[in-house]
């Protein structure tokens, strides 16, 4: 089994707790606006989890993305929408919803905890774990090309935690991106023109007058 | 911290997304537990990534940069999960202010409602 370091670990439980803990306020609290702050609190624990994975391309991407723009544009919302002082009500889904989030996380954590999940250990390849934990040698260049790694002399040094996790992840993702998801890559790109084009039509001033002196009067 | 403990983290706040987008009425409210769900998932995919091994470097062959890479396949997936939800966010937002302009409510029992 994979050893973890205690440290590691506590940071893991302390990261998750704010995530959730957080997460219960955005579902349960009347005021949206704090709602919003709690939200941008429950995202930054996310990208401190993702750090905490060693995904620090994600965990960037997380912060930038969601704690700097997604929250931001929530605040927005709440300002702008003048009535949400009233607060946000429960509805009458309230008990089948709890019933069904506890359904979801009972099934959800039964498969966690009694599925046989393949292990990082199974990588045996000594030159696979040399090319994840240590420096590499490239042999020959393009999209295929053969790696060639001592395995490290001191192997029992280098492994315990970071067995079969990739050091350089980040350059190693931007590679991956444009080659072996370069499509996906430019769809997404597509999308999100796509849906900036989308809420700017929605937000245009209605084509007819009509409408929103109708919304006048029966505000 | 093993995957176990992580998949439970990553369920829960599916979990609690799903409650908060049945439970409440405000559509805001609905949409911030969305991104609650988005999040749960992803962790899941990061988690993957991190703890069980690439088939490519299993097998046996010969090791290529390639196989190197796709240990990272969690990484990439997440990475398009954000910005596909970064881009629904933008549109349902822009969608409930076009609702809040014609109705003067961000209510979903007056969404339903709406007829025009």
């Amino acid at each position: 089994m994979m050893e973890v370091s205690s440290l590691t670990t506590f940071a893991f439980w302390l990261a998750s707790a704010m995530t959730l803990g957080l997460a219960v306020v955005v579902v349960t609290q009347k005021d949206v606006f704090r709602a919003a702050i709690a939200l941008a609190g429950s995202f930054l624990g996310v990208g401190i989890l993702y750090f905490i994975l060693s995904a620090e391309f994600v965990g960037v991407v997380q912060i930038l993305v969601y704690v700097g723009a997604i929250s931001v544009l929530m605040a927005f919302a709440v300002m702008f929408i003048q009535d949400i002082a009233s607060g946000s009500r429960p509805s009458q889904g309230r008990v089948i919803g709890a019933t069904a989030a506890a359904l979801i996380f009972a099934a959800l954590a039964f498969t966690a905890y009694n599925t046989e999940w393949s292990s990082i250990d199974d990588i045996t390849d000594p030159v696979a774990v040399a090319a994840m934990t240590e420096g590499y040698v490239e042999v020959g260049t393009g999209d295929y090309a053969l790696i060639s790694g001592e395995a490290p002399t001191d192997s029992n040094e280098v492994v315990s935690e970071n067995r079969g996790v990739l050091v350089d992840s980040t350059s190693a993702l931007g590679v991956m991106l444009i080659r072996e998801y370069m499509l996906a890559f430019e769809i997404i790109g597509l999308l999100l023109v796509a849906a900036l084009i989308g809420g700017l039509l929605l937000m245009r001033n209605p084509p007819s007058s009509s409408k929103t002196e109708k919304g006048d009067a029966s505000a | 911290m093993t995957i176990e403990n992580v998949l439970l983290v990553s369920g829960a706040l599916f979990a609690i997304g799903a409650y908060g987008v049945v439970s409440r009425r405000s559509l805001v409210t609905v949409i911030m537990s969305l991104e609650l769900m988005f999040n749960g998932v992803v962790i899941a995919a990061v988690a993957f990534s991190r703890f069980t091994p690439a088939a490519a470097l299993l097998n046996g062959d010969p090791l290529t940069a390639e196989a190197i890479r796709s240990a990272l396949t969690g990484h990439a997936f997440a990475i398009f999960v954000t910005a596909v939800a970064a881009g629904e966010a933008a549109l349902a937002f822009a969608l409930v202010f076009a609702m809040y302009r014609a109705s003067e409510s961000v209510e979903i029992t007056d969404a339903a409602e709406m007829k025009n």
